[in-house]
């Protein structure tokens, strides 16, 4: 290692005494000339006017802080997501209550009702019944499915006259409410 | 001499100050720039390339130390660019003459001293495992005997990465010396 200190040594002191010798300095000098003449014949200096618009990002400080400035907005925007997040996954879980004796009669019913229970951010005054998001949408889906079935039964049954008659007889027979089909 | 006065006349776009201000500066512009690239060529382009730049920024010197740091700073910076584009195409490859060279010139003893395109040899076999950032810590450190803290400044680096930096030139030479001379 120490041979090649030494050799290294005598490497740097050649290097160091050949110091590069320009021996075209007019050449340089003209070729720079006619290059800053023809940016300023050329009117409005470009990177002039960038570094007026611009020039202000260099400045130490202003760089140190915008780059903070960003930092900070971004780990702003993270924490807002997660919160976001955390209180989604809060509200689906959450139970609701429902003292509404009224039964809903119709799927629009349905809808306006599940959108007043959204809007009241899942809560009722006075408490019945407590049922979750999910099990909404579960009676939701199931309304619309016995309504689907409903009509179709209720097909079948015009469409046979017979079958009607002996319906209506059952019906009569045991007593019921006549259906009004 | 570059002197403030010097620099001042030049703001007021006076052509023939400037011509004076570029025979002054490009002689250690041009020794960076072709330590730093090791070829004669693209060195005198980036000194050109320079002295437009400063010509477009004199107005924000304010003192003549300034203006030799800024210069070298811009220096540094187009051969940053330079190397990056030959790393886009590279063609320089190691060959056993250029290291044949550095021995016999090194077992010429003291007087010897280099031609511009011997000294780009060695400079480009030396240096050509490092790092541009590594580069110019060695070309200024080492060869143009710079301070770590006018290198700090001129680079935008800090102190400790200097050292590091020169740390690790210096080893990658010194084992490259070792194992081929």
């Amino acid at each position: 290692m120490e041979k090649g200190n030494e050799k290294y040594n005598k490497v740097l002191n050649l290097l160091r005494k050949s110091t590069p010798l320009l021996n075209s300095t007019g050449d340089i000098e003209n070729e720079v000339l006619i290059r800053i003449k023809k940016i300023n014949q050329s009117g409005v200096n470009l990177s002039e006017v960038i570094d007026f618009l611009f020039g202000w990002v260099y400045i130490g400080w202003v760089r140190r802080s915008l780059i903070a400035a960003a930092m900070a907005l971004v780990v702003i925007f993270v924490y807002q997501q997660g919160v976001i997040l955390k209180r989604i996954e809060v509200l689906s879980r959450q139970t609701i209550i429902i003292n509404n004796g009224n039964a809903a009669s119709s799927s629009d019913e349905i809808d306006k009702f599940l959108t007043q229970f959204r809007n009241s951010g899942h809560r009722f005054p006075s408490m019945n019944i407590t049922i979750s998001e999910s099990q909404m949408k579960e009676l939701q889906e199931s309304f619309k499915e016995m309504q689907i079935k409903y009509k179709d039964l209720e097909n079948i049954i015009e469409g046979d006259p017979d079958l009607k008659k002996l319906i209506e007889k059952k019906l009569i027979e045991n007593n019921r409410t006549k259906i009004n089909l | 001499m570059i002197d403030l006065q010097l620099i001042e006349e030049c703001k007021c776009g006076n052509f023939n100050n400037f011509r004076k201000l570029v025979e002054l500066s490009s002689p250690f512009a041009y020794s960076v720039a072709f330590r730093m690239l090791g070829d004669e060529d693209q060195a005198k382009d980036v000194v050109q390339e320079t002295m437009v730049t400063i010509w477009e920024k004199l107005k924000k010197i304010k003192t003549a130390e300034v203006y030799k740091t800024w210069i070298y700073r811009v220096v540094v910076n187009k051969c940053y660019d330079e190397m990056r584009r030959r790393k886009r195409n590279p063609e320089f490859v190691t060959d056993e003459q250029s290291w044949k060279l550095i021995s016999n010139r090194i077992s010429e003893g003291p007087s010897a001293a280099l031609e511009n395109n011997e000294t780009s040899r060695i400079i480009r076999i030396l240096t050509e495992k490092l790092s541009p950032r590594q580069k110019a810590v060695f070309v200024l450190s080492e060869l143009e005997g710079m301070s770590n803290d006018e290198i700090s400044g001129i680079t935008g680096i800090s102190k400790s990465a200097v050292k590091a930096n020169l740390y690790h030139a210096r080893k990658t030479i010194s084992q490259r010396v070792e194992k081929y001379l």
